[in-house]
């Protein structure tokens, strides 16, 4: 079996590839430039050159898995479809209002991208005569068909690519939802058409419409895109299946991906998270702290018993557009090797989110950056060596590095330039610690029983200064730091998520309320059986997570709760019962026990399990020292102000059972780890690098 | 910067400050995502934060502008009125307006932090409460006095070193109307006071007491020179502006004056509301510590540290009120004196906000913004259930902002002190007696014309599904929004009655009326007052303007007559037609 992972970035599109069966796999990894005007010919050529390095033809290839930005892109660009809706008359502006909250409290100059850089222009919403009632869901007013069609007509004129179908409390009766559907889609042939209740549905006009509108308008580009990328590969005469990461963390096939874009909206960096998991399996860890550190920012992202923690739905946005879509929970600040350090002109010492980017990049670079960095910081403590950034690839230039500190920060903070290098870096990682503690103190989750892993290029860099500010109880260095988001595309299962609304008070449900939920699970089981029969899985591999999302009756906010297998019964109700009450107590600290519980939305997830990648087992060593992977020493500054003659080793010479003493610094083509004075690294025969502070 | 003995150094500074700011957004998040009314879970009617034992703010959450900066004036008020020492472990209520509550429905909860047996601060919250057992349910206006805003607690402990005082909450149970959506929302504001205490201590415990209180002294210090530093830029001098409020909810016709004095003297800037209407005998009037220093601390802040242009993050903490000073006279609307009501004083606080803008505009009109909507349209929908018990609806109706030097006023936003969020029209009407009939752009009357119009306001029609109360608390629909720089003024909001059965029969309402009785099927249609605009509606481009009429945010005729854009009948660009028509009306203006 040869599979590939492949995920593109903003610079590099990274790939690994696995070949073989059983104990007897070879995995292989490679990077090539990325093609931002077309993502595919990166990727195309990335495959087949990586099909060269480990030897097979491009027609042996089985599988390939992609993680893609196409469709975040089109967002950030704003260069999506052109939109039409049909929406409930009396309520055209429910996508221009949003929540008719502002993105700023203390400003008057703010943008409001819902309105300025609407997803439907309000030219292209056309009301429609029509009303359905809650709670009942009974019609009161017939769907006007002359005005949909009428709308068809006008907005066929206009040249829309893909027209939307919004309607109020379509969740309890999407008959007009359906019924004008149809006519569009007869009158409009080719044209994207949805409606709301298929994309999502749930409670909340706004929300709904909103991710029906950007499935709309990122849907036939990233469409267009995927198709691209197939017949491309096929030309090369490659018939592997392809398969595209979702932001939930599960990898879904092509056509399914096209028609629901929304899912795969954080594509990219769910790919890492995933690998982070993967990572710590390999060495038994199954609770896990990921900090994935780029140029310009970092993800960080908790994974408590290996289980992936989802956003609350409440959450789940993308540039300022709610988007109800399922997303692993990760939180992005601005802090990475790029960000620039500087005094404001209030004397506070700030470091990020401004940043020097790829380009100019650090000042180190030489490309005309003059401002400091943390990259720069990292270079005057003599923690990253010229001879061995990104393998040699990137020319840095310490002087430069030298004179950025020396003449932006020293004379302002009053202090050397190793005193300013590491204030750049405590502050860099204050901020990056302050991220970790709101996502895991600040939901129930206690950092002394994770281990920290710290990936991208930079990650390993601040791994043991994170671990130690948060107390994590070790840090773990996955074996090529630098494409954590590739190998977890090889690592995760196929995923299907289906919803549905029905709101009812859990607490006071009867059998025969309860059977209202069992049919409605059903119907999304089924609906999840049909899409993994129709991806050729068989009946046997289907797997089903059900979850009720509540809240207590009165709140505005759910949790979700999972629930037992089988029939809900009065008896069974209970246990989805107590995971809410256990949910909302993790996650506020406080349960009310004694309150009525309300269920909102019933979630089903299907998952097909999949053989993740097997990183080669390293070789044993003879003894402890790793004295053959050792290249050279250098003067290397620590957190803690000291300096130490550091010895340098080359992770790829580095056995299992070897055993390294602080300070020392460990290099490899994609990263550098760093393990100050006290600490001591471990290498398991994962290939995992256990760092942890003696004693 | 200048040098300070013992001075924290930046870096750790740096370090203390951003732990701070994710204790306070900690606090809030804790505080709406756990509470069960709307006005609080879905509006974020809500502020949580830090204080020092002086009642400096040292941190706050980052969720409704008007109650950001009014937590130290309940501290000083419960200083006055605490009934005895603070002990660890307290838990206090406050919400009296005359002893620094923002006005009664917000209730605040507060607790002490000791370290190592001292005093050294608070952790606390203020949240606006459905129903505190006023008069009326959920809002009043029309009252005799301060006693019919409802319960009123002076400093008085919910829990005393931990425990609970089960007779005070069940008192607190019995006089509200809503018992189980407020007992959950003070629930929530305990377990966020408490997160508080537990975060400041920790920190104390990390970095040390003396390093934390230099730290937050300095962090003060640091946003005081960074507003200082924008106060300075602007011209001495004394600037002035005014406006006026419909009426005070009772008498009729009696329009109510707002004048607005800001001096720049220096660094240092003086807002003086002399000249404004005296005080009303109705709850029209506005606690002064707790509600009208901070609008002006706040228009101040919004202005000249505009978090969307100033790259820097300023925290927000007593540092930025300290080049503040404002004069209100004694019995003036701003500045009541006990014991008239005051709790319906959101609309004359925005008119404070809108009018330091207008009389600050000619010297800073980069920064500025048109005339906006400037008040609130707060709705208490209630009625009783079939059970008896009741139901009671706070909704927040947005505005909309005027034009700004380079971009068009939002529509159809929570804007100036404001900024919550709706309710799900399809959430409500699963739970309430109440249908929404109609949510979208006003689309009766246009807004102001400019080189950048100003935003559209909101019409929501809500509909009773059974016999109810309304009372509505909103002004501002004779005084309309003013434009600038030849733009045009928006329009006045207006509130219209009408039943389901006869849509056509329809009963024009003031701004403000108070228990109005509700027939199944009444229909309440509110309009919110649309933005004016800001520089000449001529040098908008044509094409934007042929945009607008496409999306409807104005019509042909507006087009033709406020812009001089003539459209043909497809709608397409008539240039010869608009050259001509622009250059003709420019003749005319000048």
């Amino acid at each position: 079996m040869a599979k590939i992972g492949v995920d593109v970035g903003g610079t590099f599109t990274d790939l690994i590839l696995e070949i073989g069966e059983g104990a007897n796999r070879k995995v292989f990894v490679h990077k090539v430039p990325s093609t931002p005007h077309d993502q595919s010919e990166g990727v195309v050529r990335g495959v087949l050159e990586l099909c060269e390095l480990g030897g097979i033809k491009p027609a042996d290839l089985k599988l390939i898995v992609h993680g893609t930005t196409i469709a975040t892109n089109t967002v950030l660009e704003y260069s999506g479809a052109e939109v039409g809706m049909l929406t409930t008359r009396g309520f055209r502006d429910i996508l221009h209002m949003a929540r008719h909250k502002r993105p700023h409290n203390f400003s008057m100059q703010f943008d409001v991208p819902w309105q300025s850089k609407p997803l439907v222009k309000r030219r292209n919403r056309i009301p429609i005569t029509e009303r359905i009632l809650p709670p009942s869901g009974e019609i009161v007013a017939p769907l006007a068909e002359n005005e949909v069609r009428e709308a068809a007509t006008l907005l066929k004129s206009r040249g829309v690519e893909a027209v939307i179908v919004c309607f109020l409390f379509s969740f309890l009766n999407n008959a007009h939802e359906k019924r004008a559907k149809a006519i569009l889609k007869e009158m409009l042939p080719g044209l994207y058409v949805e409606a709301s209740h298929e994309v999502v549905d749930v409670i909340r006009e706004y929300e709904r419409f909103s991710t029906t509108a950007m499935n709309a308008f990122v849907g036939p580009r990233v469409g267009r895109y995927l198709k691209r990328l197939e017949s491309a590969l096929r030309a090369k005469g490659i018939g592997a299946q392809i398969r595209v990461m979702q932001s939930n963390g599960g990898v879904t096939t092509l056509e399914n991906a096209a028609e629901h874009a929304v899912t795969i909206l954080m594509s990219g960096p769910a790919g890492g998270v995933i690998g982070g998991r993967w990572c710590g399996r390999m060495s038994g860890e199954s609770n896990a702290i990921t900090v994935d550190i780029g140029g310009t920012s970092a993800d960080i992202s908790v994974i408590p018993e290996g289980r992936l923690r989802v956003m609350n739905p409440r959450d789940t946005q993308v540039n300022g557009y709610p988007v109800l879509a399922p997303m692993l929970d990760i939180d992005t600040i601005g802090a990475g090797g790029g960000s620039i350090a500087y005094m404001d002109e209030g004397g506070a010492f700030r470091v990020g989110p401004k940043s020097a980017g790829a380009d100019p990049g650090p000042a180190c670079y030489g490309r005309g950056g003059v401002e400091p960095t943390v990259t720069d910081a990292q270079v005057v403590l003599g923690r990253l060596d010229p001879e061995h950034f990104l393998g040699g690839g990137v020319k840095i230039d310490p002087a430069l590095a030298r004179k950025a500190i020396e003449t932006q920060l020293c004379p302002k903070l009053g202090v050397s330039v190793t005193e300013a290098a590491l204030g750049v870096i405590r502050v860099i990682n204050s901020n990056m610690a302050l991220s970790i503690r709101a996502n895991s103190v600040a939901k129930g989750v206690d950092p002394r029983r994770y281990a920290l892993m710290p990936f991208g290029g930079a990650g390993p860099l601040h791994g043991t200064a994170l671990a130690k500010t948060v107390s994590a109880k070790e840090v773990i260095v996955p074996p090529t730091p630098g494409i954590q988001a590739a190998i977890g595309l090889l690592a995760t299962d196929m995923q299907y998520e289906f919803t549905g609304a029905l709101l009812t008070v859990l607490t006071k449900a009867d059998q025969a309320a309860l059977d209202k939920v069992n049919a409605r699970l059903d119907e999304l089981s089924a609906q999840a059986s049909k899409a993994l029969a129709a991806d050729g899985v068989p009946a046997s591999q289907h797997r089903f997570v059900r979850i009720a999302e509540c809240r207590y009756v009165g709140q505005g906010f759910e949790l979700r709760a999972e629930m037992p297998d089988g029939r809900i019964t009065t008896e069974t109700k209970k246990a989805v019962l107590d995971n809410f009450h256990k949910e909302h107590r993790q996650v506020y600290g406080h349960a009310f026990e004694d309150q009525d519980v309300e269920l909102i939305t019933l979630r089903v997830v299907a998952r097909v399990p999949e053989e993740p990648v097997k990183w080669p087992a390293l070789s044993s060593s003879s003894g402890s020292d790793p004295k053959e992977a050792m290249l050279y020493s250098r003067r290397t500054v620590f957190d803690d102000g000291t300096t130490h003659d550091t010895p340098r080793y080359a992770r790829a010479k580095l056995k299992a059972g070897h055993v390294i003493d602080g300070p020392a610094i460990v290099v490899q083509t994609d990263s550098t780890t760093l393990i100050p004075p006290g600490w001591v690294a471990n290498i398991h025969q994962s290939g995992n690098l256990h760092v942890r502070e003696r004693g | 910067m200048a040098v300070i003995r013992n001075a924290v150094d930046p870096i750790t500074l740096q370090v203390i400050g951003g732990a701070l700011d994710t204790i306070a957004k900690e606090m809030g998040h804790v505080l709406y995502r756990m509470s069960y009314s709307s006005i609080i879970r879905e509006s974020q009617d809500l502020g949580a934060g830090l204080f020092d034992k002086s009642f400096n703010t040292l941190c706050e959450s980052d969720s409704t502008p008007m109650h950001i900066g009014s937590i130290p004036a309940y501290l000083r008020g419960i200083e006055k009125t605490l009934h005895d020492p603070w002990k660890e472990g307290d838990v206090v209520l406050h919400n009296h307006p005359y002893f620094g509550a923002s006005h009664s429905p917000d209730i605040a909860v507060i607790s002490p932090v000791f370290w190592e047996g001292e005093l050294v601060g608070f952790s606390g919250n203020t949240a606006h409460h459905v129903d505190i057992g006023a008069a009326t349910p959920g809002l009043i206006i029309d009252v005799p006095d301060v006693y019919a805003e409802g319960m009123l607690f002076k400093g008085i402990k919910l829990y005393e070193e931990g425990k609970l005082n089960k007779a005070l909450w069940q008192f607190i149970e019995t006089n509200t109307r809503v018992p189980s959506l407020v007992m959950g929302d003070l629930e929530a504001q305990v377990a966020s006071a408490r997160l508080g205490v537990r975060r400041f201590k920790e920190l104390l415990g990390e970095y040390g007491k003396e390093t934390v209180e230099q730290a937050t002294r300095q962090l003060m210090d640091y946003s005081e020179t960074m507003l200082r530093k924008r106060i300075s830029e602007i011209p001495d001098g004394e600037y002035v502006a005014e406006g006026f409020l419909d009426d005070d909810g009772r008498t009729r016709g009696k329009p109510l004056p707002v004048k607005v004095t800001v001096r720049i003297k220096g660094d240092t800037a003086e807002v003086d509301l002399t000249g404004s209407s005296p005080q009303v005998p109705t709850a029209f009037n506005v606690p002064f510590e707790g509600s009208t220093k901070v609008a002006c601390y706040f228009a101040f802040r919004a202005l000249l540290l505009d978090t969307a242009t100033t790259e820097e993050y300023v925290p927000q903490n007593e540092g930025s009120f300290r080049p503040i000073s404002v004069i209100a006279p004694k019995g003036s609307i701003f500045n009541p004196i006990f014991p008239v009501a005051a709790e319906a004083r959101f609309g004359q606080i925005q008119r404070i906000v809108d009018l330091i803008i207008k009389a600050l505009s000619p010297v800073i009109p980069e920064r500025i913004v048109a005339g906006s909507s400037a008040t609130l349209s707060f709705a208490a929908y209630s009625g009783v259930r079939p059970s008896g018990d009741y139901w009671v609806f706070l909704e927040v109706n947005e505005g909309a902002y005027g034009g700004r030097p380079h971009s068009d006023g939002p529509d159809s936003i929570d804007e100036l002190m404001r900024n919550t969020r709706n309710n799900p029209v399809e959430d409500l009407a699963m739970h309430l007696p109440l249908i929404c009939d109609r949510y979208e752009l006003r689309d009766d009357v246009s807004s102001g014309a400019g080189k950048f119009r100003g935003g559209l306001g909101v019409v929501k029609v809500q509909r009773f599904l059974g016999k109810g109360f309304m009372t509505h608390e909103c002004d501002r629909h004779d005084d309309a929004p003013w434009g600038f720089m030849g733009g045009h003024a928006g329009a006045g909001g207006k509130v219209e009655t009408f039943n389901a059965s006869d849509p056509k029969k329809i009963t024009s309402m003031p701004a403000k009326f108070s228990n109005l009785q509700t027939n199944t099927g009444d229909c309440i249609a509110i309009y919110s007052p649309n933005g004016g605009g800001y520089g000449d509606p001529l040098d908008r481009p044509a094409a934007t303007v042929r945009d607008d009429v496409l999306d409807g945010f104005c019509t042909r005729d507006y087009a033709r007559d406020a812009y001089g854009v003539v459209l043909t009948d497809k709608l397409e660009l008539d240039e010869v037609a608009t050259a001509a028509r622009r250059k003709e009306m420019r003749k005319s203006a000048a």
